[in-house]
């Protein structure tokens, strides 16, 4: 059996993984640019599990224990140093209070911290406009692009076939099944499809085969530093009650990368850079953590959030074919949740079901439904 | 490489401490596209944006690669800003 992936990042490197396991020895993977070009290298290496619907917890989970263990099998970097939420009003504490029990309740360990105990957490946080904080100490960060090199030499030893600046203009159909993926530098056919390329990626190529993903990518503007000693102590630290909910992370190196989302067009070119976007994502930071003001800033780059209308990923078969699945559409969250992705695909591919039953809830079928998953704390 | 050339000690990119070894390496262990070298031994990631590092690293990689160095740098994109800004600086509207 020959799986073509169409789209080479996290998912489909974690897909063709977990195919190989499994027996699965002829994989092809298809990528328009170069390894990890789109959201897989563009992304700020954070993972956690304390969301707020079940699906995500569930899933999250179970990619985090993935990781853990492909920290050994594949000699991965990654560290569990927690996010920290700052709730600048009382008010927020309520909400933190609820988010912890509903976390706890899927056997998430997240607390609540008064300020005090946040700046044990945060060393120099400016406690006189914080009222409290929400602490998930299972969270954590990993150097991302070393990660996806280790992976990707692991599978081409393996035999994975990789073909880079091959673009997949559409797939050709006949009857319930896909034959080939039309590429830029011929036909490639394949037994079984994957398509794992993002958000408008996917959504282009699906269409190519009748099939309406409604997606949109959001852009999003991190910012990076110069390395410094240790200054953020968390993974990640985010401030709650700003609009477009700012964030902070300090990478492997000692860079300290700062994202906000403020509002922007859709889909702009990745060379759009705005100048306003730095001092915007900064500003709310530097009143939380002082010290940042005398960070210099290095580089930004603009990257997506693949955002479907309820910021949960499509995974799963896509009827009416019978050999065509998507793993897209992670609204900021395909990173983490790569080993579970490549768990969920390889199970449909080979068993025809998730073996995490709760995977079924985020088919492509729900948009058709309209049973769509609700979550309320998209940030990270 | 020339037998005279110490690559342990020879430092490619000056920002992250990049030997000539580094880079070599990372190509004899499959790093086969110089984007992905790039950022794997983060070339060009520090404060000299690639200025003193981008074209040597690209020269060795397309020689050891047998590609031509336009093709080599083919992905590579400048980001803005060009040099380090202090943060202080842009909070306050470039006034300071």
């Amino acid at each position: 059996m020959r799986v073509v992936i169409v789209g080479g990042g996290i998912s489909g490197l974690f897909t063709a993984y977990e195919l190989l396991k499994r027996g699965i020895r002829d994989v092809v993977v298809l990528e328009e640019r170069y390894l990890g070009s789109g959201g897989s290298t563009r992304n700020i290496g954070c993972f956690r599990s304390s969301f707020t619907s079940p699906e995500h917890v569930i899933l999250m989970k179970k990619s985090i224990e993935l990781w853990l263990a492909y920290r050994e099998e594949l000699e991965l970097q990654l560290k569990q140093t927690g996010y920290l939420w700052i709730a600048r009003r009382q008010e927020t504490l309520g909400v933190f209070k609820k988010l912890a029990a509903f976390h706890n309740e899927y056997g998430v360990p997240t607390r609540v911290l008064d300020p005090d105990e946040a700046a044990r957490v945060q060393p120099g946080l400016n406690k006189s406009i914080v009222a409290g904080a929400l602490f998930d100490p299972t969270a954590g960060r990993m150097p991302v692009l070393e990660n996806i090199v280790r992976l990707y030499l692991k599978l081409k030893s393996l035999g994975v076939f990789f073909h880079f600046y091959t673009r997949v203009n559409r797939l050709t159909v006949s009857g319930y099944r896909v034959k080939s993926a039309i590429t830029s530098r011929g036909e490639v056919e394949g037994d079984v499809f994957v398509i794992a390329t993002g958000g408008r990626g996917t959504r282009e190529l699906l269409a190519s085969a009748n099939v309406e993903f409604p997606v949109v990518d959001e852009t999003r503007h991190p910012v990076i530093t110069e390395p410094y000693a240790e200054i953020i102590r968390p993974a990640l630290v985010i401030d709650w009650d700003t609009p477009g909910a700012p964030y902070v992370t300090q990478v492997e190196h000692g860079g300290l990368i700062f994202a906000r989302n403020i509002s922007d067009i859709h889909e702009a070119p990745l060379t759009s850079h705005r100048v306003d976007a730095i001092s915007a994502t900064i500003k709310p930071l530097v009143e939380l953590i002082p010290v940042l003001r005398h960070v210099n800033i290095l580089r930004y780059w603009i990257g997506y959030y693949e955002t479907t209308p309820d910021h949960h990923p499509v995974y799963g078969p896509v009827s009416p074919y019978e050999n065509l699945y998507v793993a897209a559409g992670f609204s900021g969250h395909g990173l983490m949740m790569g080993p579970v992705t490549g768990l969920l695909i390889a199970d449909w591919i080979l068993s025809r079901r998730p073996s995490i039953p709760v995977a079924e809830n985020l088919t492509i079928e729900r948009f058709k439904t309209g049973k769509l998953v609700r979550e309320v704390a998209i940030v990270g | 490489m020339g037998e005279e050339v110490r690559r342990a000690t020879t430092i490619i990119c000056r920002c992250n401490d990049i030997t000539l070894d580094d880079v070599v390496s990372a190509i004899r262990a499959g790093v086969d596209d110089f984007e992905v070298l790039r950022k794997y031994l983060r070339i060009g990631f520090g404060p000299c944006q690639g200025r003193s590092c981008l074209l040597v690293a690209a020269r060795i990689f397309a020689r050891l690669t047998n590609r031509r160095v336009e093709e080599v740098l083919s992905e590579y994109r400048v980001r803005s800003p060009i040099v380090p800004v202090p943060a202080r600086v842009l909070l306050a509207g470039g006034e300071q």
